[in-house]
């Protein structure tokens, strides 16, 4: 099919010229974000890794109409026959609606085609993602299918493997479930519970253990199990290691707890899965044995850009909903939409599903170049930007419904139930932050050591310079980094923005230099400067996307560019303003910084475990 | 002028006005003079003693006219002796208003009250002090002009009322809007008795809560429980459990348990429970004691089980495992830590103890029964079975010291190194109560 050709045929466009002495394996952009600028890098190199998100990812004719034939089906499907209310309230997707999403071929929709499969594209992915999110516990089964139940094979699985498992995953005859989870570990690798022991005729492992909150927990027929496995080491010493097996439930000992009654997504089926004395054949181990921790990693960080269209998909149908409802709603004999606080929350909304969705394009084009970039961080923004912003869009949505949007009658209470979840799976967003934060500063550090070891060792040149550069940028610099001007990347019209981002981009990178030089490697325990470096982070890549969207759309006329622009304005300019305050927030003696209040605050109530102050109307007398 | 100069004074012009009784050394109850001075009514000149009272007693005569006394003392015999409660005293209180319609001899009678309090339990009701304040007569004592005030006021009836005050301080009651008026009304508002009521007022408010470790007004008098207290008083872990491995076998009202089956209460947190899964079983861990805790006016006792500090050669140095955290890296590849300016801790050489596993109250302080909270503490700790205990025990012990036992007692065994302390806060504790 055209997905692969399509591939290799936006890479001669965007990639070849990009790669000037990149370390392999780095983001792309957030290095290009946060790291040259310190370093004052020459311009061709800025230009060089550009590139990758200047200009905006395209797809061709071809492979767009081929999207457009599936979209429009499944859409179909969506609005007409799915009952999300139905299956929310009676918490199970109907059969007849599994069968026809089987027969959509959505189960193998990143299989690739020898093994019967869609092979989609990571953009085609996501734009079939906008719409299969019209439904959450649909989405939700789908992509604990195959963005981590079956990715696994795909990603670490033999020949043999993808041949006998993927045709039936991809079909949908069997459904595929991840489990990682234990009640003692979360994030925890090394608490992982469940053990995998090699028989005494060396052809089977047999696995023990629970795992916990297993999405097609009940319904799976192959679940990725990870488990702990003695490996002798080089050194002769024997340690735990974890492997991924493909277990079968054929396999027999696995059974299922109850199913758990969630807050939200009613309709997926989350469970408990027992293993006790299951029998799983050696050559089920997926990757290397003991090389398990790897896998789970990879499929963790493969499966996130998604959320970004599926989100935004979610966020146009719920601004569809609610902007009839204000304009049809009538108070003091004026609609809704004529005041300005309803206003103001279509805008929000706007803004936001504007920026997930080009924040996760964005990605997925980077993803689809060939060379399979890392984009792990990118994705890792784009999960927490749109999981947040669909918690905040949809309360604001529920606001504008008022009383009858908080009844079962209407979507909106089950859109944020459902909404919540996106916040805790595949990687809380705080973990995530830790995640973006410390790759990009790990990056920056290894970069910076020279300069820093400088510093530290009291070299006058280098403090000179860095004295003198830091007097000129208080004294009001104007930063250009080339992205607009003549030649420029972005479009005049949102030059404006562009020059922001270009300043947060430079001060933060100056911010980062700071704070490697303060804390060097143990910022690892600074949490909370972490969260803020993740934030402005994420701000910059969103800006990014933004400027790089809004750019192609004026350039190509589409229709109401000048509706993206305003939104990419907006958007820069907030994001702007909020990064100004990050990196102040990050400044050791500025007053924004309350680091050290808050610290004390929740020491205090963790001490006593309670909420410690006295009642206003207490008395002493 | 300081306070006590003013009392002191105080005292002098009662003397020089000639109305002097002396109380007895003991404390004893002593009465009105008949009266000698023009205005003796006023003027009724015993200095008195009081425990609670912070003012030295000046050298009295020791005279003791006995009928005064009988009058006041009859007033509070009246009630049947089984009912020693606050309608009794207020009883009292009331008929004294009664009979004595000029409330003749009424310091006296305040100070005999003030004494009598502790035996009726209404030492810590506000309304009783405010009811004793009451039979100050009103308006006579107040200042009439600013000599007055200079020159202390009728000082004996001030001293008188700020013995009340005093007492209400001393067992932690705090004034209200109804003292104040009182105040106001018999001295007037520039007296000393109303400076110590705002001094109160202003203190007691600051105070009250300023211990982070309260302790319970009223202590439970079950050992079991009493226990229980002190454990989770001295735990800071507040997911630590309590556990009561032997109840004592004959709950006396007195709170001696049968020596053969004492009380057996301990508490260890998760965290002691990890630590001495992992403790090397080849060291030793100890049970040492008794150590005392004083939870307000009782003192109670304790056994820890600990273990000696491990050499610096044995400790285990925490790195972190490679493959450890699915998302995010727990330490960054660099080769610089945190620079010398950022670094706020001050230089404090910390002196490193061993880690203490678990801490227990018993009845008894012998090894029997301390083996028999180890025994308890291996069902829950199965490592515990082949680490060797050692007893490091000190001296016999006895029993939960009684509240107002008094001198005669000798404290129970103080462990070495403690004893001056624990002598301090002994009489410390006397002052305070008897």
């Amino acid at each position: 099919m055209t997905s692969t050709s399509s591939r290799c045929r936006r890479a001669e466009g965007s990639r070849l010229e990009c790669v000037d002495g990149q370390e392999p394996g780095a983001s792309p952009v957030v290095q290009r974000l946060s790291l040259q600028i310190p370093l004052r890098q020459p311009r061709v190199r800025q230009f060089g890794s550009r590139k990758e998100v200047f200009p905006f990812p395209e797809v061709g004719q071809e492979e767009l109409n081929e999207i457009n034939q599936f979209v429009a089906p499944v859409e179909k499907f969506f609005t007409e026959e799915v009952d999300s209310q139905k299956i929310d309230r009676e918490g199970k997707i109907p059969h007849e609606t599994l069968e026809k999403l089987k027969s959509l071929g959505l189960f193998g929709m990143q299989v690739p085609e020898e093994y019967g499969g869609l092979g989609l594209s990571n953009t085609m992915y996501a734009r079939l993602g906008e719409i299969i999110s019209l439904d959450a516990s649909i989405a939700v089964t789908l992509a604990a299918h195959q963005a981590i139940g079956l990715k696994g094979i795909i990603l670490a699985g033999s020949e043999a493997q993808k041949a006998k498992y993927l045709p039936k995953l991809a079909s949908g005859e069997h459904i595929a479930a991840f489990c990682l989870t234990e009640p003692a570990s979360g994030s925890d690798a090394a608490s992982i519970q469940t053990r995998a022991t090699l028989s005494e005729d060396k052809k089977h492992y047999v696995l023990n253990g629970s795992k916990v909150w297993i999405t097609n927990g009940a319904r799976a027929n192959i679940f990725t199990v990870f488990a702990k496995t003695s490996i002798v080491d080089s050194d002769n010493s024997v340690k735990d290691k974890i492997t991924a097996f493909i277990v079968e439930r054929d396999f027999g000992g696995v059974t299922n707890g109850k199913p758990e009654d969630k807050l939200g997504i009613r309709g997926s089926d989350t469970c408990e899965v027992h293993f006790e004395n299951t029998r799983v054949p050696v050559e089920n181990v997926l990757g290397e044995v003991g090389g398990g921790f790897k896998v789970a990693m990879n499929i963790l960080n493969s499966g996130r850009f998604s959320m970004g269209s599926a989100v935004a998909g979610m966020l146009k149908k719920l601004i569809e909903m609610t902007t009839e409802y204000a304009c049809m709603r009538k108070q003091f004999n004026r609609s809704l939409s004529e005041f300005g606080l309803i206003q103001e929350k279509f805008a929000l909304m706007a803004q936001k599903a504007y920026v997930m969705e080009s924040m996760a394009y964005l990605t997925a084009g980077m993803l689809d170049q060939p060379g399979f970039p890392d984009c792990s961080i990118e994705a890792a923004m784009v999960k927490v930007f749109s999981s947040e912003g669909a918690w905040q869009c949809v309360s604001e949505a529920l606001q504008v419904f008022g009383g009858s949007g908080y009844v079962k009658d209407c979507p909106l209470e089950r859109i944020l139930r459902d909404a919540r979840i996106l916040l805790i799976f595949e990687g809380t967003n705080e973990i995530l932050r830790m995640y973006i934060a410390l790759t990009g500063l790990q990056h920056a550090g290894r970069i910076l050591t020279a300069r820093i070891n400088e510093l530290k060792r009291g070299n006058v040149t280098t403090i000179m310079e860095t004295v003198g550069q830091r007097l000129r940028d208080s004294l009001g610099r104007t930063v250009d980094l080339g992205l607009t001007g003549k030649l420029g990347a972005v479009h005049p019209t949102v030059a404006d923005s562009a020059n922001k981002l270009e300043e947060n981009v430079y001060y933060f990178g100056r911010t980062v230099e700071t704070l490697l030089l303060r804390f060097g490697k143990t910022i690892v325990e600074e949490q909370m400067v972490l969260k803020r470096v993740a934030n402005i982070l994420i701000n910059l890549y969103g800006m990014t996307a933004v400027l790089s969207r809004a750019s192609r759309s004026i350039r190509v006329g589409l229709r109401n560019h000048d509706h993206e622009v305003l939104l990419a304005n907006m958007f820069c300019t907030e994001a702007y303003y909020q990064n100004l305050f990050s990196l102040s927030q990050l400044d050791k003696y500025a007053p924004e910084n309350l680091d050290e209040q808050i610290k004390k605050v929740s020491q205090q109530i963790l001490e006593k475990r309670a909420y410690i102050c006295a009642h206003p109307l207490d008395r002493t007398s | 002028m300081s306070w006590a100069q003013a009392s002191l004074l105080a005292r002098g012009l009662c003397r020089g006005w000639g109305g002097i009784c002396g109380a007895a050394l003991t404390g004893a109850p002593f009465s009105q003079v008949p009266p000698q001075a023009p205005r003796g009514l006023h003027c009724s000149t015993a200095a008195h003693h009081s425990d609670s009272s912070l003012v030295p007693r000046p050298p009295e005569p020791p005279r003791r006219p006995a009928k005064a006394l009988a009058l006041h003392e009859e007033l509070f015999r009246q009630a049947p002796d089984g009912a020693r409660d606050k309608a009794s005293f207020v009883q009292a209180v009331q008929k004294f208003g009664q009979h004595n319609v000029h409330r003749r001899g009424h310091v006296d009678f305040i100070y005999l009250a003030l004494r009598k309090m502790r035996e009726y339990g209404v030492e810590r009701d506000l309304a009783v002090y405010n009811l004793l304040l009451d039979v100050f007569p009103k308006e006579v004592f107040r200042p009439r002009s600013v000599l007055h005030s200079i020159f202390i006021h009728y000082p004996r009836q001030q001293e008188c009322g700020i013995a009340v005050l005093e007492q209400m301080e001393n067992h932690g009651v705090m004034p209200n809007k109804e003292t104040e008026f009182l105040l106001l009304q018999i001295f007037g508002r520039k007296s000393y008795p109303m400076l110590k009521f705002l001094r109160m007022k202003l203190w007691f408010s600051r105070f009250k809560n300023i211990n982070p470790f309260p302790v319970p007004r009223d202590l439970p008098q079950d050992p079991v429980e009493l226990a229980r207290l002190g454990l989770r008083h001295m735990e800071p872990d507040l997911s630590a459990r309590v556990t009561i491995y032997q109840m004592p076998s004959s709950k006396d009202s007195t709170g001696a348990a049968d020596p053969a089956e004492p009380h057996i209460v301990g508490i260890q947190s998760p965290d002691q429970q990890a630590a001495l899964a992992r403790h090397n079983p080849a060291r030793p861990i100890f049970v040492e004691g008794p150590f005392s805790l004083w939870l307000r006016d009782k003192c109670v006792y304790y056994h820890i089980l600990r273990a000696d500090l491990l050499p610096p050669e044995e400790r285990e140095v925490e790195e972190i495992p490679e493959e450890w955290n699915l998302y995010y890296p727990m330490q960054l590849d660099l080769d610089y830590g945190r620079s010398s300016w950022d670094d706020y801790e001050f230089d404090i050489d910390e002196v490193e103890e061993g880690p203490v596993f678990a801490i227990c109250m018993a009845g008894a302080h012998d090894q029997a029964t301390l083996a028999k909270w180890i025994q308890g503490l291996q069902e829950t700790n199965p490592a515990l079975a082949e680490i060797p205990v050692v007893f490091r025990l000190a001296g016999s012990t006895g029993e939960l010291l009684a509240p107002s036992s008094g001198l005669e007692e000798p404290s129970p065994p103080p462990p070495e190194g403690q004893e001056d302390e624990e002598d301090s806060q002994q009489q410390r504790q006397q002052q305070g109560q008897s």
